[in-house]
């Protein structure tokens, strides 16, 4: 009960310290606004027949998602963890029966909550804007949870390795650029060179994309527009090695931060 | 004891910040860290606390420093700097949460005299008004060991003296009370015992009044002036030496001195602003010891 209050006390601070913020609000749900709107727009017009953005509108539901999944928890976390740092706040934090563990907890359900907002507004978007086919999978909540959980464990390593906010947004856009269009979110494989496809395989959001894409956009369309990969398109092995990656990031990012000077 | 510390030593690099520093407190004692910027003072707290790695002993209730129980330390940090869209009632009421048991917050906002505030946004406090709501952070858990690192920096007279009340009823409960504060008058007036720190190492420890008794040199009598070298002539024709490390011109003199000081003065046509006799203080043991002014508010860190 006490790990729950915690954990609870730490995400309602999380909560109002973001909620009340309004250009944070405005530009977090502003964001998949945007997105949607001009690769909505360039998906609808299919300009050459082919090459970027050629895919039925269905198939970039995932690649939107991917936006605000890698975006807001990398840059949102890693920003609060330099935040903290120099405000001394981990210092008092490491004297309080808060855990690191139980901090980016917190953290991750704020995220989840906010991305889960982001996604829905997505969605929202995609069915009024575009005439995208679209399976409302229940799938879509474990993605966007796991999703999130895994970017906020990264957002938390650039925290501690960056030395400044600056540095974090700085950090995170290095990381999140080329992994977002590298891991099958709009770039279909086949426009990849064949020597650059493992390392589609090694970026954690492919298994995102690929598996939310499976679930969204079926099976079938997923398996002949994308690579098969380590686990193929099955968004259940796919949603699995997202959870796994998931863990393994969460545990190491929540070691990283920082505890002493 | 509550504190126990044994040749604590701590290097950032080819930096000493803490050199052999030993001190123990006791329960219930005011234990104030003094000592100019840069002295270790801060470091000294987070090897305490746990939170730098430092070598040597530390113990607090005994344990190390990370196995003590959470819950029986309060810690308010320097320069610390919470959620800023928090009211001062949700800064303290977030702080609660973490603990299984505490005070009732706004309870801990009206100790701290922020009653009036409680609604209003930690960004929009007033400099003094927000390191007390950090140090009702410190006090909601109702810590048996409370550690303030420079509680009272950017506080008016007024809120200091209040604070002061706080700690010391605090420690008339019972709880020991760790501090380090770059007012000497807050040490001299709350603090049991003080540890003087220069160059990361503990020149001095005692009582205030040992400390003073110690170090502190004789009486003085200070002698405001523009012209400091004519007043000084005039002092010496009269058999008197000037103190160095003094603002204006101080000679050694008891009460009873004073009339032929100023004669001398006045015979010598010396146009002096003021004339303060004072007893020695702790403000003089920093000075004889570390050698330096004791900062002020604006340039301590």
């Amino acid at each position: 009960m006490s790990r729950v209050g915690r954990i609870s006390a730490e995400a309602r601070a999380a909560w109002y310290a973001f909620v009340r913020r309004r250009t944070a609000v405005f530009f977090t749900f502003f964001f998949p606004v945007i997105i949607v709107s001009i690769f909505g727009v360039l998906v609808q017009t299919d300009p050459a027949g082919g090459g970027l953005f050629a895919e039925p509108p269905g198939y970039y539901i995932a690649g939107y998602i991917a936006v605000v999944v890698l975006f807001t928890p990398l840059s949102r976390v890693g920003s609060e963890v330099a935040r903290h740092r120099e405000g001394n706040r981990f210092e008092k934090l490491a004297t309080t029966p808060l855990s690191r563990a139980e901090w980016l907890f917190a953290q991750t359900l704020v995220n989840v909550a906010v991305i889960g907002l982001a996604s829905l507004l997505i969605l929202a978007l995609v069915v009024v804007a575009t005439d995208a086919a679209f399976v409302a999978s229940p799938l879509i909540v474990p993605y966007v949870a796991f999703g999130v959980a895994l970017f906020c464990g990264f957002g938390a390593l650039l925290g501690r390795l960056a030395d400044s906010q600056d540095g974090v947004i700085a950090a995170s856009n290095g990381v999140a650029i080329p992994l977002l269009f590298l891991s099958e979110t709009f770039v279909t494989p086949d426009l990849l060179p064949a020597w650059f496809l493992p390392l589609v395989n090694v970026s954690p959001l492919t298994y995102f994309a690929r598996g939310l894409r499976a679930a969204t956009y079926g099976p079938t369309n997923a398996a002949s527009a994308g690579r098969v990969g380590l686990v193929g398109t099955d968004p259940y092995l796919n949603l699995a090695l997202l959870v796994a990656l998931a863990t393994v990031f969460f545990v190491a990012g929540a070691y990283a931060l920082p505890r002493t000077d | 004891m509550v504190v126990n510390a044994e040749n604590v030593s701590r290097r950032y690099g080819e930096t000493v910040a803490l050199s052999d520093v030993s001190f123990s407190v006791p329960e219930g004692e005011i234990f104030a860290i003094i000592g100019p910027n840069g002295a270790g003072k801060t470091t000294l707290i987070r090897a305490l606390t746990g939170t730098t790695d430092a070598e040597g002993d530390v113990s607090v209730f005994g344990r190390p420093p990370r196995a003590v129980a959470r819950r029986r330390l309060g810690l308010l940090p320097q320069e610390f700097t919470p959620a800023d869209r928090l009211t001062a009632r949700e800064l303290v009421t977030y702080y609660a949460g973490l603990y299984d048991e505490t005070r009732d917050p706004d309870a801990v906002i009206e100790d701290v005299g922020l009653t009036d505030s409680a609604g209003t946004f930690y960004e929009d406090l007033s400099g003094g008004q927000k390191r007390r709501a950090c140090v009702g952070t410190a006090l909601v858990n109702e810590p048996d060991l409370l550690i303030l690192d420079e509680p009272t920096t950017g506080i008016d007279p007024t809120g200091r003296r209040e604070l002061w009340r706080l700690i010391e009823g605090l420690s008339d409960d019972g709880t020991t009370v760790l501090l380090t504060t770059h007012y000497m008058d807050e040490a001299e007036t709350l603090a049991d015992r003080v540890g003087l720190l220069a160059d990361g190492k503990l020149v001095a420890l005692g009582s205030p009044e040992e400390l003073i008794a110690r170090h502190g040199g004789e009486s003085r009598l200070v002698i405001e002036v523009d012209d400091e070298g004519r007043a000084e002539t005039a002092i010496a024709a009269a058999g008197y030496e000037r103190l160095p490390g003094e603002r204006g011109v101080a000679v050694p003199a008891g009460p009873k001195e004073i009339p032929p000081i100023v004669e001398a003065l006045e015979a010598d046509g010396v146009d002096y602003e003021g004339l303060v006799w004072r007893q020695p203080s702790l403000e003089d043991v920093y000075v004889t010891l570390t050698g330096s002014d004791v900062p002020t508010a604006e340039g301590a860190t």
